[in-house]
């Protein structure tokens, strides 16, 4: 198992289209991908999910991955969140 | 935020006397008509158990669900991508997206399955659990967020209990269509030979469904509290999506004030109408370029349609404000080469980001400052900021290829900002010519003036841009040392002082001199006689919003250029705003009455 923690630092925070965003570039790993915020967990390929975290901008997220390519996925996701989600709107 | 303002006491019960109720007028026009209320659709979602051997096929049941509002959504997406552009329909991949989710089908085939629920309680279940988390919180994002899962949460409903389009295939005469909340994928449904306006409670200027609303062309107020409750099905109501009012159970006199208003507003607009592929052109021949400001790539078919001669001002902050991250060269060379392609040959003048000042994005750390409008803002900010700025600057060069293109800086006060901004362009038109990329070699890069400074040394700018445009709002701020957000101020803001006129004035000849042309793209330019003083100043072009646009092509196509130079030297003689503004008008009661009442909208 890999994780990481990462500060949420877009404005308006885990919103719909930068969940969907995070779960179209987990969705490329095979391993399985997890979001804690708080003491909530998710599954990082759930949109679902993520929105109900309810993150804003500031927050501490921890991703977790377990797999194959657990490393890969944790690295491309931390980056992605650090990324401002690859500047999509 | 303030509730309605009432013209009765607040106990007056519903459905019975006259109320005016207000909110945030979102796309113009004027409306009275009977009122249909979408109810919030309520679903009468019942439990009932799931027999063993109906298992299956209650998790088929909600499969085919799944798969229809796929269709429904793919249908709505793609009608939105292009009746708005791509940016507006990417929403909609979202909601796909929750089509899709994994736990969702994990939690409901579980709940089918191991808790024999049927599928409508336990799709339901889950979904509410989340719109749930989102709630406990006031803040504006999250409830956007909300009202997304619930758009998605009632699509998928529909299907599993049925109960239907929640009315809005149900309008099948005219109608005043007033809800609590209305998403962008209903708005987009509802049919506009009937819709009149619309009215909902939530929402704000650029939320989706206004966006839609605008886009379509259906007037419409929005963040009126209160308004769902307020009335019943068949009441009159006037709605004014210029004023942001809504009038219920309006009196007689009321109504037919408001028809006649509508009446006038109609009969102008077919007058003006027969304008649209007409040249905005003086009785003596003087030809000014007439075109449009915008804010969103959607506007464009607005522009064309009021017969703009092109974009004089494309504010592309909308890019970079209300979202949560920077946006790509990708997605902006998108928007802007389809704006580009719509309008070519027209001419679209793409403004570069003017950020700062009121216009604040977080993440690209623009802060609150004690003197905003002397602060880090327009091209202060995009210089110190050059990857963001080469980004958009690279957009709109590669968006030059597909259409006639012209670039112009904000907030220009010195001649080595000028210098700066410009060697960026050539550094990325070098990028572009080394990587075999298209472009536009001819494409023009001008300036704003807005500040004073740059009105004294226009000179020396005029040498070294294509063009000037005159911001004429912050020209009139600057020039006057006024806050235009201060409301104590507010009778200072005098775009028609003597200071500014003559500001323009410079700036025009100083364009002259160097064989360049100058236009106005500030609010002022939107008034006729106004816009005819401006002409008569000289300027080449004037960029007015496609609301303001055909009123002001009239009034130039009334006059001759001869005297409205007459005119405009005459006012620059006179010591003050209100002398100008009187001249102004006693000039406009003689020689444009059609004009010189107030504005219409006002």
């Amino acid at each position: 198992m890999t994780q990481s923690e990462v500060v949420v630092v877009n404005e308006s925070g885990l919103h719909v289209r930068t969940c969907g965003v995070f779960v179209r570039e987990a969705g490329r790993f095979k391993a399985e991908v997890f979001v804690r915020h708080g003491d909530t967990e998710v599954n990082g390929k759930s949109i679902l999910g993520l929105i109900g975290l309810a993150a804003e901008n500031g927050a501490m997220l921890r991703i977790r991955a377990d797999g194959p390519d657990e490393e890969d996925a944790v690295r491309a996701l931390v980056k992605l969140v650090e990324g401002r989600f690859g500047n999509m709107p | 935020m303030n509730g309605p303002t009432r013209t009765r006491p607040p106990e007056s019960q519903p459905g019975e006397g006259p109320l005016r109720l207000t909110g945030i007028g979102a796309s113009p026009g004027l409306a009275v008509g009977p009122v249909v209320v979408l109810a919030s659709e309520e679903f009468a979602v019942r439990e009932f158990p799931i027999e063993p051997a109906r298992v299956e096929e209650e998790v088929a049941y909600f499969e085919r669900a799944l798969e229809s509002s796929r269709r429904d959504l793919e249908q709505i997406r793609n009608g939105i991508a292009a009746e708005l552009g791509e940016t507006e329909a990417a929403i909609y991949d979202a909601h796909l997206m929750i089509l899709d989710d994994p736990e969702l089908r994990r939690a409901v085939e579980e709940g089918i399955r191991q808790h024999r629920r049927n599928a409508g309680i336990v799709f339901r279940d889950y979904l509410s659990a989340i719109a749930a988390r989102l709630e406990r919180v006031e803040d504006e994002y999250l409830r956007e967020r909300r009202a997304d899962v619930l758009d998605v949460e009632r699509r998928v409903l529909r299907y599993l209990v049925g109960g239907g389009q929640r009315g809005v295939a149900g309008i099948t005469g005219p109608a005043v269509v007033v809800a609590h909340d209305i998403g962008p994928s209903d708005v987009a449904l509802l049919p506009r030979e009937h819709v009149l306006a619309l009215v909902t409670e939530v929402g704000g200027r650029t939320s989706h469904s206004t966006i839609v609303a605008r886009g379509r062309g259906i007037p419409a107020v929005v963040g009126v509290r209160g308004a769902a409750q307020s009335v019943r099905r068949g009441d009159l109501a006037i709605v004014d999506g210029e004023r942001g009012t809504v009038d219920l159970r309006p009196d007689e006199a009321a109504v037919a004030r408001a028809r006649t208003r509508r009446a006038r507003l109609e009969a102008e607009a077919d007058e003006l109408r027969e304008l649209v592929a007409l040249p905005a052109v003086t009785l003596d021949g003087r030809r000014v370029e007439l075109a449009a400001n915008i804010e969103f790539p959607s506007d464009v078919e607005h522009a064309a349609s009021v017969g703009a001669d092109g974009i004089g001002l494309y504010r592309t902050e909308f890019f970079y404000l209300d979202r949560a991250s920077l946006p790509s060269e990708e997605e902006q060379y998108r928007a802007y080469r389809s704006v580009a392609e719509r309008l070519a040959p027209r001419p679209v003048i793409f403004r570069t980001m003017d950020l700062g000042g009121d216009k604040v994005a977080s993440y690209l750390g623009t802060t609150h400052e004690t003197n905003p409008f002397l602060g880090y803002r327009g091209i202060r900010f995009a210089l110190h900021h050059p990857e963001v700025f080469r980004a958009q600057i690279r957009a709109i060069y590669r968006a030059s290829a597909s259409g006639n293109v012209r670039l112009m800086f904000p907030m220009i006060s010195d001649l080595e900002e000028l210098r700066r901004a410009t060697a960026l362009c050539h550094e990325v038109a070098g990028e572009l010519d080394r990587t075999g990329v298209a472009y536009d070699h001819n494409l023009q890069i001008g300036m704003m003036v807005e500040t004073p400074s740059a009105v004294w040394v226009a000179d020396h700018l005029a040498r070294e841009s294509a063009f000037f445009s005159v911001g004429s709002n912050d020209l009139t701020q600057y020039t006057l040392a006024m806050d235009r957000d201060n409301e104590r101020l507010a009778h200072l803001y005098q775009p028609l002082h003597p200071a500014v006129l003559r500001s323009i004035r410079r700036t025009v000849e100083c364009a002259q001199a160097a064989g360049r042309w100058a236009g106005v793209c500030g609010e002022m330019a939107g008034d006729p006689l106004t816009a005819v003083l401006l002409v008569g100043l000289g300027v080449d072009e004037l960029s007015v919003s496609c609301y303001d646009l055909p009123r002001v092509k009239a009034a130039i196509r009334a006059v001759r250029w001869s005297e409205a130079r007459t005119l405009a030297d005459r006012v620059l003689s006179l010591g003050s705003a209100e002398m100008v503004e009187q001249a102004l008008r006693s000039w406009g009661e003689e020689r444009l009455p059609a004009v010189a009442h107030p504005r219409t909208r006002t």
